[in-house]
């Protein structure tokens, strides 16, 4: 009875490391969830933004930060992580009703142009810091030093709250 | 107890079991393999330029030939470049930088197209195809402030195509309050007819709603003249206007006044709307137009009309509605004449399938009274429309329908089935 007890019990210590095992990536996937920072051009006259006026200025409604510095909207190509969370936390759109949007936008001669497409966050941050009135959504981990980055609803990436992840 | 342990080891193999499964692909893969065929053809598009250029640039220090750069390079297999696009970071160089940067002018063109059937139960109706309209859309900055707008169509008509000049607009915009435009415009009354122009694409339905159809004289569709619009501070009800002066309607009264004012006296059109940034997807506003009409046959008349609208622009659903009332005081008589109509819009993207399909249903309504004088072609209308719209693509859709619809007091109701192909390019 005592050896069966040793068996089934190690035989349950193995089963259960293998649970934890089987969830550690679900934990490392959590683990892995960043923020994404919105970072715009060291000119732009803004430090904050809520989440309805960041949506108000990528939505192009929006179009100007101050008489002479216009909005200048830079977005990551499909099926980037960062562009996924503008996606879905600022436009609330699938990639086709963003797509459509932007088409009736310009049609209904409301924008000149969409947003300018950049293909990676290095990119991104060459072109907010070299386009006055540029706003771009980065990776917080791929930020450049000294780069302007927004509060959002009060708070900046990494602080609880923040609401772009 | 050796009980209890085995029940805990069943437990235990059946959650790392059902822990280990694989995660479901997602509903909707198949646009997601869309999505990233799409960026490995921008990819290579972008490798093939950027080599392009480098080999120009090389070109042009060593002086050597082209042929001969071509000769040495050495071509990128197809399937490696997004391989390594996607791997590696791709820092932006000072010709990306620049081609960021707005050039002026810089001419964007967009069409829009459609294919129509319809078949109809009402006497001497005949069914079958048409084009709908070919749409051409301009659009172009002129400098950081100035922009130009422009759109044509073509209609099909028995002895050939129509031609309009349907907007040409050029603006100036001071900022997000103020933004002064000069043109040819869709009238900013109610929603639709700023909302949707001329590509069938855009809206949901097949065909407008009788009381701002192309074409149609419940509402002055166009308006020439000048218009100041944009933001009114307001914080998170997110107030717009628009305030326009022009020449409305011409003697004919479907028709803008494109070569002049029919009359000396200007039109104007004031609205206000509110886009509350609580409730992202919702709108309401109203809107007033004032005008003198010189008909070609019929009193000289003051037309007011007033209009207003509730509309929530999501998908999950989508809702529409807008009222409208015209109002003519005969200029001699004083006699006045109320017209009203109205149109409910209900819509909704069903999550399953990929988001591919949207049945709706619309119902309208308009009331002319019979001694109105100028409306010859409003009659009274009380109408269903029950139809789906599936998008083949992002960039193109099938869209069925069937209408029941009764024009007039008393005539019989007619039952329509109307299918429309819709696309832009």
């Amino acid at each position: 009875m005592t050896a069966d007890r040793k068996i089934a019990s190690r035989a349950a210590w193995l089963l259960w490391c293998l649970c934890l095992f089987s969830l550690q990536p679900l934990a490392f996937d959590s683990a892995r969830v960043v923020d994404v920072a919105v970072v715009v051009h060291p000119d732009t006259p803004v430090t904050n933004l809520t989440l309805a006026e960041a949506r108000k200025v990528f939505l192009g409604n929006r179009q100007y930060w101050s008489t002479n510095i216009p909005v200048v909207l830079l977005i990551r190509a499909p099926v980037a992580r960062e562009r996924n969370v503008v996606l879905k936390t600022i436009y609330q759109m699938s990639e086709s009703q963003f797509k459509q949007y932007w088409i009736a936008k310009i049609f209904r001669a409301e924008a000149a142009s969409a947003p300018k497409v950049v293909y990676s966050n290095d990119m991104a941050n060459e072109l907010v810091t070299a386009i006055p009135g540029a706003i771009a959504f980065i990776d917080a981990r791929d930020v450049r030093s000294g780069a302007k980055v927004l509060r959002v609803d009060g708070y900046l990436p990494g602080e609880p709250g923040y609401p772009l992840r | 107890m050796c009980t209890r342990w085995l029940a805990l080891l069943v437990f235990s193999l059946g959650s790392s079991a059902l822990l280990a499964q694989p995660t479901p692909p997602p509903p909707n893969q198949e646009q997601t393999m869309q999505i990233l065929l799409d960026r490995i053809q921008q990819l290579e598009k972008r490798v093939s330029e950027l080599e392009d250029h480098k080999r120009k640039q090389s070109a042009a220090q060593t002086g050597t030939s082209d042929s001969q750069t071509v000769a040495e390079s050495t071509p990128v297999p197809a399937n490696a470049a997004p391989a390594q696009a996607l791997h590696s970071e791709h820092p932006a160089n000072t010709t990306e930088i620049r081609e960021m940067q707005v050039h002026y002018p810089s001419l964007q063109i967009r069409g829009f197209g459609d294919i129509d059937f319809s078949a109809t139960d009402q006497k001497g109706s005949v069914s079958g195809f048409d084009l709908g309209q070919f749409v051409l859309h301009l659009a172009s900055p002129l400098s950081e402030k100035v922009s130009y707008f422009g759109e044509v169509s073509f209609t099909a008509q028995p002895s050939g195509y129509d031609l309009q000049v349907e907007r040409t607009i050029i603006r100036y915009d001071y900022n997000d309050y103020f933004k002064m435009s000069f043109g040819k415009y869709h009238t900013p009354i109610g929603y639709w007819n700023t909302a949707f122009h001329h590509g069938a694409w855009l809206q949901t339905t097949i065909s407008r709603p009788e009381m701002v159809k192309i074409g149609g004289t419940f509402t002055p569709i166009h308006f020439v003249g000048l218009l100041a619009e944009g933001n009114l501070p307001s914080g998170g009800l997110g107030l717009g206007y628009s305030v326009g002066l022009g020449n409305g309607r011409s003697s004919i009264l479907s028709k803008a006044g494109d070569s002049g004012d029919s009359n000396d006296n200007r039109a104007w059109v004031a609205s206000v709307f509110a886009r509350p940034a609580r409730f992202y997807g919702l709108q309401f506003g109203g809107s007033v137009y004032h005008d003198k009409l010189s008909p070609l046959q019929g009193p000289e008349l003051r037309e007011w009309i007033t209009s207003a609208h509730l509309v929530w622009t999501k998908e999950h659903p989508e809702f529409l509605a807008e009222f409208s009332n015209v109002h003519h005081r005969d200029i001699q008589t004083s006699q006045t004449f109320n017209n009203q109509a109205f149109y409910i819009q209900v819509a909704y993207r069903l999550p399953w399938l990929e988001n591919k399909w949207k049945p709706y249903y619309r119902f309208e309504y308009i009331h002319k009274p019979e001694s109105e004088p100028v409306l010859s072609d409003v009659s009274d209308l009380v109408g269903s429309t029950f139809g789906v719209r599936y998008d083949i693509t992002n960039y193109a859709a099938f869209k069925g329908e069937y209408r029941n619809t009764r024009h007039g007091i008393n005539e019989p109701r007619v039952n329509g089935v109307f299918l429309q192909t819709a696309f832009t390019f």
